[in-house]
């Protein structure tokens, strides 16, 4: 739905409910006459709120974070309040990139401010006409569980009785925010808005959308990375009700998806031949290993002239890191549902990426963005991977070739695993001096692999600076002057895709297991080598001396094959720092505790702060150990989790979590913890063992 | 060939070829999505259903193996949430996508219906059959204690 912003026609859709719409510091301007709203506060006129949120919920608890800030700023129950997600991406709601899209951790802390305007504008305008009914100063009023009261006399105003003349009311700029000690919810455990619903059965994702007269789709795509297909023979697929060509292959329509599927399977399809139909993983590996020794590449960043003073340095340590391909699984498979005439189309999706999907609809229908719709489910887990829009391309041409009848395209685990977009391999080589105050001197980083802002158009690299990939290493804080970060490009056939915590994934693990390693060139313990770095920096030193403590760092520990690793990455605007304790089990190591503290300034609800701890630390610890995309022939060599497998709650360390809040601006959540785990284990294997595994997985290194 | 059973306490007949998963028929065939696809070979414990009791992934078993035998799904659990293990899993806010959740509580219902107090022992082995991508696991292990809490304290 999309409500065209003048108030009189709001007043006529509406029934005169309160319509408010979230607005974007600094894009509003810019916007300041946009022709939609699509992301707004809503009170109808019997009193009940919706949040028409511009993110989608992925398991990440943004909708709950959204309905505390909305529940505490209005003075309602949060029990009152409802959330869906916003069905365009309208201007208004395009951060950074252009996006609405659900990712850089951005959920809570780009909307805080704008959800908190909103709420205060609607109870602004309630107060008014409270006030004008009552002829009281406004002043004398406050809000409380839905209704505005007067103190003095005793007097309550339920909102439903007020909404009528508030949506009259002008709204105000810059409305007065309720005191920080009235909120009820934000700042504490809320329990989650959609527990109920995910513990019966009743939440609707993406693959339960059912729709009238549907159909079922499943898919058939090359098993070689990115070949064409050359040839279909439809009637090796009998009993399908249509066979349609996608991008790399073909979607197989029946009356079930099991049917699907099984036809899907049979059919007989041949791809063209591509460059790499041979192509391996160590084929890959060693041409992104070359390129660490090639002698210049272009610099993301450059600072003094760290090359020069490291070639006349006496004391130079260096070391190569490499990282897998790795690849998303979110529990619930990629899917989407359409239905296409040739003046609408609709798509019902569990989608992290609207303004991609968008897009893909665009030119997969060749319609305007006014005429696309695009109904959000709850993601049964994102991770990056939904931000895409190619499945949304194929039901699109799926319902298409059965006449503008709804399909559901599923794709199997299968295809997920095996379909590209992977977090992108990568080497560095990492080179540093030290200085006769044992401090570092000079730095420098070679990446060596792909770039992955490549593949997204809409993404400016800036200057050689790739967001996709520099993270981590781009703002690194340990060497203040002479620092050089630069990237060899090489191509890979997969497509690549932010995986969580993108590009922070892999550089956090080459610069925190590389500052080990020059802390033990310098003689000094891993920790306090770092805390010396980072004295400078609050957020850093509370994050290590937080683990430092919990962990008990530098007490002995159960045995000798047993050792503690220490990591800090700053991503996403948060510090977190943690503590491994590894032992070695038959030389392979088993993580036992992992001691977390992060700082993301206000934590809005740190129940869900704890969770999201908890659980990339769990994401992470998979690839730390053992999961990884490998290629041979082209093509995956995992097809689904008994080749890919993420931990069971069998192998899941005790993991304590401490939030610490040292006054920083408010930082994201849903990634920032999840860079640390693997450098801080390798970290440990080296306390343990005396030598260091610089290849991810660390298990098989 | 028509296969009859009983789910969720009523009798039920599906009529597409029997050897369809039951997964594929209860989701499509049937109308209840509360169980879940997420690996098609016995891997991930999602589309986890109780059969006579006992949890079994339906994605890898064939309508007609579960010919006259009684089926449970979650939205046979109960009426309103108040199955204990569910009244748990409310109280530690388990889920954050939720999607492995039909699975997890299917699993952790036939653990309990066994193993009334079971051990954290107890609890990794009946349990590490069902993936959970969020790694909600530290709160599956709570809610099942406290489940069992529920229980003991009638
Ligand atoms: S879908 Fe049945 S075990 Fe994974
Ligand atoms: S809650 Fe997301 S997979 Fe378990």
């Amino acid at each position: 739905m999309t409500v065209t912003l003048n108030r009189r026609s709001f007043l006529a859709a509406t029934g005169a409910a309160l319509v408010i719409p979230f607005t974007v510091s600094g894009v509003a301007k810019a916007t300041a006459n946009p022709a939609t709203l699509t992301a707004y506060l809503r009170i109808e006129p019997d009193g009940a709120v919706t949040i028409i949120s511009p993110v989608s919920e992925m398991g990440q608890g943004t909708h709950t974070g959204h309905a505390a800030i909305i529940a505490d700023e209005l003075g309602v129950d949060i029990a009152h309040v409802r959330v869906t997600v916003a069905q365009q991406p309208g201007p208004a709601y395009r951060l950074r990139f252009g996006q609405m899209r659900s990712v850089g951790s951005f959920g809570i802390r780009a909307w805080i401010d704008p959800l908190r305007k909103s709420a205060a504008q609607a109870r602004t305008v309630l107060t008014e006409a409270a006030a004008e009914q009552w002829g009281v100063d406004k002043a004398a009023l406050t809000v409380e569980n839905g209704a505005v009261v007067h103190a003095a006399s005793g007097r309550r105003l339920p909102f439903e009785r007020l909404i009528e003349d508030a949506a009259k009311r002008p709204l105000p700029e810059e409305p007065t925010l309720r005191a920080a000690d009235t909120r009820r919810y934000v700042g504490k455990a809320v329990s989650r808005i959609d527990t109920a619903a995910k513990i019966d059965g009743s939440a609707e994702y993406g693959i339960d959308v059912k729709l009238p007269n549907m159909l079922h789709g499943a898919v058939r795509l090359s098993p070689v990375f990115g070949a064409e297909v050359d040839s279909i023979d439809p009637a090796s697929a009998p009993g399908a009700v249509a066979v349609a060509q996608v991008p790399g292959g073909a979607v197989v329509v029946a009356e079930s998806w099991w049917k699907a599927k099984q036809l899907a399977d049979g059919l007989s399809i041949r791809w063209k031949p591509t460059p790499h139909d041979k192509m391996s993983s160590a084929d890959l590996s060693k041409a992104m290993r070359a390129g660490l020794g090639v002698v210049s590449a272009p610099a993301a960043v450059s600072r003094g002239d760290a090359v020069a003073r490291l070639n006349a340095a006496d004391r130079v340590v260096e070391a190569d890191y490499e990282v897998p391909f790795l690849t998303h699984v979110s529990m619930e498979p990629i899917t989407c549902a359409a239905q296409v005439s040739d003046s609408r189309c609709d798509v019902w999706m569990s989608t992290q990426g609207h303004d991609v999907v968008l897009d893909a609809l665009k030119k997969a229908t060749g319609l305007a963005g006014e005429s696309i719709y695009i109904h959000t489910t709850y993601l049964g887990g994102g991770f990056g991977r939904k931000t895409h829009g190619e499945v949304a391309e194929q039901a699109v041409i799926a319902s298409r070739a059965v006449g503008g009848r709804p399909v559901k395209v599923v794709w199997s685990r299968e295809d997920d695993v095996q379909q590209g977009q992977y977090r992108p391999v990568m080497t560095a080589r990492m080179r540093a001096s030290l200085g006769s105050n044992g401090r570092i001197a000079a730095m420098h980083a070679r990446l060596s692999g792909p770039m992955m802002g490549k593949e997204y158009e809409h993404v400016t690299i800036r200057d050689n600076f790739d967001f996709f990939s520099h993270a981590v290493l781009g703002n690194q804080r340990y060497v203040a002057g002479d620092y050089r970060l630069d990237h060899h490009e090489v191509d890979v056939p997969p497509s690549t895709c932010p995986w969580r915590a993108v590009s922070s994934s892999q550089n956090g693990f080459f610069l925190e297991a590389f500052i080990d390693e020059v802390a033990q060139a310098a003689g000094q313990d891993p920790l306090a080598f770092r805390k010396a770095h980072l004295a400078d920096h609050k957020s850093h030193m509370a994050v290590l001396e937080a683990v430092e403590r919990r962990s008990g760092w530098g007490s002995p520990l159960p045995g000798p094959n047993w050792g503690r690793g220490v990591a800090i990455v700053e991503s996403y605007g948060s510090r977190c720092a943690q503590v491994a304790e590894v032992e070695m089990v038959d030389g392979n190591p088993v993580v036992r505790r992992v001691f977390v503290a992060f700082d993301c300034g206000e934590a809005v609800n740190p129940g869900q702060v704890e969770a999201q701890m908890t659980g990339s630390v769990i994401d992470a610890l998979g690839p730390a150990l053992r999961c990884q995309i490998t290629l041979k022939d082209g093509r995956s060599e995992q097809s689904n989790f008994d080749g890919y497998p993420i931990l069971r709650i069998d192998e899941v360390p005790e993991i304590d979590v401490e939030i610490v809040n040292t006054g920083a601006p408010i930082g994201g959540v849903g990634e920032p913890g999840l860079p640390p785990t693997a450098p801080a284990v390798a970290n440990a294997i080296f306390a343990a063992t005396g030598k260091r595994r610089r290849k991810m997985p660390l298990e098989t290194a | 060939m028509a296969t009859n059973f009983r789910l969720n306490d009523t009798a039920v007949t599906s009529t597409v070829d029997d050897d369809t998963p039951l997964l594929w028929v209860l989701r499509d065939e049937l109308g209840l999505t509360g169980t879940k696809y997420g690996c098609g070979i016995a891997q991930c414990g999602a589309c986890t259903v109780l059969v006579d009791g006992a949890p079994a992934p339906s994605c890898s078993l064939p309508v007609n193996a579960v010919a006259g035998q009684t089926v449970q799904t979650i939205e046979g659990l109960s009426e309103n949430r108040n199955h204990p293990v569910q009244l748990a899993w409310a109280e530690v806010d388990v889920p954050q996508c939720g999607y492995c959740q039909s699975g997890q509580i299917m699993t952790a219902v036939a653990l309990l219906a066994d193993t009334p107090q079971p051990s954290d022992e107890d609890i990794d082995a009946a349990m590490s059959g069902v993936l959970c991508r969020c790694g909600t696991y530290p709160r599956i292990r709570a809610a099942i204690k406290r489940a069992a809490a529920l229980s003991r304290e009638g």
